[in-house]
């Protein structure tokens, strides 16, 4: 059974119709890349996934769960399971590195400040962030934002990691790290969605790929599938012709 | 004008949505005491200065503009009754919370509206948190808190500054003109003023969170954002005064 399953999702902005009927799933375990011109609504859809947009019809169905239809109270349980990286990191620039990390372990779990303590210093080592405990979200790179973004969402081991643009704007060492960590979570079994414009990295991650184009699905299926089938739009995408 | 009353519907649509939201979780646990705290500080100690300097300047200048009025006519001495229950009545709560409207006003809506468009409330809310809980609801209450206890002391120190004047440039007695305010102000005349309060409190930090919240766009539209909840919140003061004297004269009339 996927874990993710969107069917017929439908998204109107100011009268203006961006998602028409998109329809794709996920499997347990999965990367799917979500790829696709610029404005075509990529993060509409990433966002939707977890709540933080309403969807104007269709379902999208995680876990067994239909969520366009639960209020914010009863995302609640939806949102400790998934996880959102989003593309600057979103750090409360009021609370230190570990204050962000600690929040949402504070929130959703028992254990004691000890215990969070040693979660966050393993986490942070594991990210090569060790040192940036006591800073602020504004004393550090955007490279080391998104990795403390990255980090914060993970924290409390979500089973589905939603990423949107976790390496724009990097330079070559943090997109590896990042690369490396979405790695390492998708060794761990997590399902994940990757909405992104750096395709060597997309190529790397993704087991299949969806392109979006005109609010619907184009073509959907693994690298080699998009490339000998649907009209070369991933090639044609990827090499920068016109159309998207 | 069609532009404006669609705006206002909206702003008061928007308040009454976020009020209901706020009803809705203010007593379901766990309780965020420390952000409340935290809060109280930003907008009352934070905000004393502020209070301080309006207060002492509006019962100073009250006085001498009183004092030199009615010396002409042998009236000076009643300078302690006319300062003290302008102050406490109208002056005080009404000229402070405009102060307080546009100090506390502009700061939660820059602060939310910054907040809003670097995605961090989204960020509250992804990790299955709530805004209304974690950012408007101590907002709320510390303003609904400390705005009070601002206006009890900026009515007391705005009658000091007239004491000053009083005494220093009047050469009235200070005892006599203690002894006239306390004569003067009866606890009606107090709750008259001071029951405004926690009303212009709730609309300055309802406003402010209600425009910080709703922000589209970038940096730009956050500084929009902090001019409209600012000019709002002291119209919302300016008119609620109106409706509330009103009221408590019906009141006073009644008892």
């Amino acid at each position: 059974m996927a874990v993710i399953d969107v069917k017929g999702f439908k998204k109107a902005y100011d009268g203006r119709l961006i998602h028409k009927d998109v329809t794709f799933s996920v499997e347990k375990g999965e990367c799917l890349g979500l790829v696709g011109g610029s404005g075509v609504g990529k993060s509409v859809i990433l966002r939707s996934l977890i709540g933080l947009e309403q969807a104007d019809g269709g379902q999208i169905i995680i876990e067994g769960q239909d969520i366009t239809k639960l209020n914010e109270q009863e995302l609640v349980p939806i949102r400790t399971k998934v996880a959102y990286v989003f593309q600057n990191g979103a750090l409360f620039d009021s609370l230190s590195v570990y204050d962000n990390l600690a929040y949402p372990l504070r929130e959703h779990t028992e254990l004691s400040e000890q215990e969070i303590g040693e979660r966050i210093r393993e986490q942070l080592n594991e990210f090569g962030l060790g040192h940036a405990e006591k800073l602020r979200p504004g004393q550090l790179s955007g490279g080391m934002q998104k990795r403390v973004g990255l980090a914060r969402s993970i924290i409390i081991r979500p089973r589905i990691v939603l990423y949107d643009e976790p390496t724009a704007g990097l330079d070559p060492y943090n997109t590896l790290k990042i690369r490396e960590m979405v790695l390492r979570l998708k060794q761990k079994g997590v399902t994940s969605v990757f909405v992104t414009h750096d395709m060597p990295t997309a190529f790397a991650v993704c087991d299949r790929f969806c392109l979006l184009m005109d609010g619907v699905v184009k073509a959907t299926g693994t690298v080699k599938d998009l490339t000998a089938h649907s009209d070369g739009l991933l090639p044609r995408f990827v090499n920068g012709l016109e159309g998207f | 004008m069609k532009n404006s009353i669609t705006n206002f519907i909206r702003l008061l649509g928007g308040l009454t949505i976020l009020v209901r939201q706020i009803f809705r979780e203010l007593f379901v646990p766990p309780y965020n005491f420390g952000l409340l705290m935290d809060q109280m500080y930003q907008i009352g100690i934070r905000s004393g200065p502020l209070v301080f300097v309006t207060s002492i300047s509006t019962g100073m200048v009250m006085a001498l503009q009183f004092g030199l009025g009615l010396e002409k006519f042998g009236g000076k001495l009643y300078v302690p009754k006319i300062v003290s229950l302008s102050i406490v009545r109208e002056l005080g709560p009404a000229f402070t919370c405009l102060v307080l409207a546009a100090r506390i006003g502009a700061g939660i809506t820059s602060e939310l509206g910054s907040m809003t468009v670097t995605q961090q409330i989204d960020a509250i809310r992804a990790l299955g948190t709530s805004p209304i809980k974690k950012i408007v609801i101590p907002r709320v209450l510390a303003a609904l808190i400390v705005i009070p206890i601002l206006i009890a002391f900026a009515n007391m120190i705005g009658i000091m500054g007239g004491l000053i004047v009083g005494v220093n440039d009047l050469r009235l007695d200070p005892l006599f003109y203690v002894q006239k305010v306390f004569a003067t102000i009866t606890l009606k005349d107090y709750f008259a003023g001071f029951c405004k309060t926690p009303v212009f409190a709730v609309l300055i930090a309802l406003t402010g969170c209600y425009y910080g919240l709703n922000v589209k766009g970038g940096t730009q539209a956050v500084g929009n954002a902090t001019t409209r909840s600012v000019v709002v919140s002291c119209i919302f003061v300016l008119i609620g005064d109106y409706f509330l004297t009103k009221l408590f004269w019906v009141f006073e009339q009644w008892l």
